[in-house]
């Protein structure tokens, strides 16, 4: 009798959990669709300002017209150091979804070290620092309680810094890592150098119509449509990267819950199992006194 | 006639996008209009005001706080950090429009005159809406 109540007890104690992982699954599932609608209606935006500072950019590295000596627009040939910043969840729950992009920065600043490159670790969600300070790797400065509510002001104040010391020289390159939203089953990995602005000198985007920009201010205008630039794709990564951080908790709450049902299934099947076996023993117990009476 | 490709997007979504006749926008240094074929070039905006008249002849107005534009012989994009379209159904739908473009407005600027001036061009749309 004492294996039936502990079948019964795991029995309950599963489908508890399925509950709770059911309930997290919905959760999930409204919250996506809030993030990715956000995502969607931003990156109208963000293609839009690609456009623009490609455009320009383009001009400047592939013809050389003006504004060369700005070290947002040209590539550094031979870097010394530079700031990774990776971008995870503040919670678990979501399956590989933090660890790519862990797995990712590590394998970068393998590649860093190889060069003979310094890297600045900048660290946006709690899972990502956590993972670091245990794995005892200095990180620059961290933030926590970001990626989980994008916000452009706080966005812009965090990347404004390593703005500032690429501007200034200390370091050669920006690059964000993050997980962003591809489609609601597939996570997509993002490693984006945003400094120097990345282009590709595309013969055919250069014969396009000539563009003036008025000579005095064109300085100016330019320093301020590369520092929106990167405050823009900072906060571009921190909402794509909740939009797949809550896809895959969608993913992986839905695998949870479709295993504890697999588990209730077999102990359900065991418990059964031990219900006929102790009925028969009793059967047996009964009707061999019986015979023994006679 | 002639038409030119007017959008305007911010990154909270776009705001508008379709053919227009003109625009006229609020440059850093002054305002300036823009018809088809215009010589293509890139600037900053201020707080302002941004004008258009659309194909059926509807002028609509939307205020943005800080921008930039790039215009090519056919096309204008504007990036705008927070804009606000003066339109709606009802004269309370305009109401709050205007309300929240001032409010927009008052936020991008700390120079009370041009706040004033904004502000009196926004009236002076929503009254032709009315």
């Amino acid at each position: 009798m004492a294996n039936l109540k502990e079948i019964q007890r795991q029995i309950k104690s599963v489908s508890n959990t399925q509950k709770t992982t059911r309930a997290m699954k919905l959760v999930s599932t409204a919250k996506l669709k809030r993030a990715k609608e956000l995502a969607e209606r931003s990156s109208v935006f963000a293609s839009k300002l690609n456009e623009v500072i490609s455009d320009i950019s383009t001009r400047i590295q592939c013809q050389k017209i003006g504004g060369v000596e700005n070290r947002a627009c040209v590539e550094i040939d031979n870097p010394q150091m530079v700031d990774l910043i990776f971008v995870t969840a503040d919670k678990g729950l979501c399956g590989g979804f933090n660890f790519q992009t862990l797995k990712a920065v590590k394998t970068l600043m393998a590649e860093y070290k190889d060069k003979k490159v310094k890297v600045r670790l900048r660290g946006v969600g709690k899972k990502g620092i956590e993972f670091f300070i245990y794995n005892e790797v200095e990180m620059l400065d961290t933030v926590k309680d970001l990626s989980s509510m994008p916000d452009m002001d706080r966005a812009a104040e965090f990347i404004q810094s390593s703005m500032k010391d690429y501007m200034e020289g200390k370091i050669d390159g920006v690059t964000i890592v993050y997980n962003g939203f591809k489609n609601a089953l597939v996570q997509e990995l993002h490693v984006k150098q945003i400094l120097p602005i990345a282009v590709s000198c595309n013969d055919e985007v250069a014969a396009s119509s000539m563009l003036e920009i008025e000579a005095e201010d064109s300085e100016k205008m330019l320093n301020s449509l590369i520092a929106k630039y990167v405050e823009y794709n900072m906060y571009y990564s921190l909402i794509d990267s909740l939009a797949a951080e809550h896809s895959a908790r969608m993913q992986a709450m839905d695998a949870a819950t479709n295993n504890a049902k697999e588990i209730v299934k077999t102990l359900n099947v065991q418990f059964n199992k031990a219900r006929q076996g102790a009925i028969t023993t009793e059967l047996i117990e009964i009707i061999s006194g019986v015979e023994s009476m006679k | 006639m002639n038409t030119l490709q007017l959008e305007i997007v911010t990154p909270s979504g776009a705001i508008f996008k379709g053919n227009v006749t003109e625009v006229t926008l609020p440059g850093e240094e002054g305002e300036f209009g823009v018809l088809p074929e215009h010589a293509s070039l890139t600037t900053l905006l201020q707080a302002g005001v941004i004008d258009f008249v659309k194909e059926d002849k509807v002028t609509e107005s939307v205020v943005i706080n800080w921008g930039h534009v790039k215009v090519d012989e056919n096309k204008v994009i504007v990036l705008a950090d927070g804009a606000v379209a003066i339109r709606g159904d009802s004269e309370s739908d305009i109401a709050k429009a205007i309300a929240s473009a001032k409010e927009l407005v008052a936020s991008a600027s700390d120079n009370a005159a041009a706040i004033a001036t904004v502000s009196a061009k926004i009236e002076s749309a929503a009254h032709q809406l009315i």
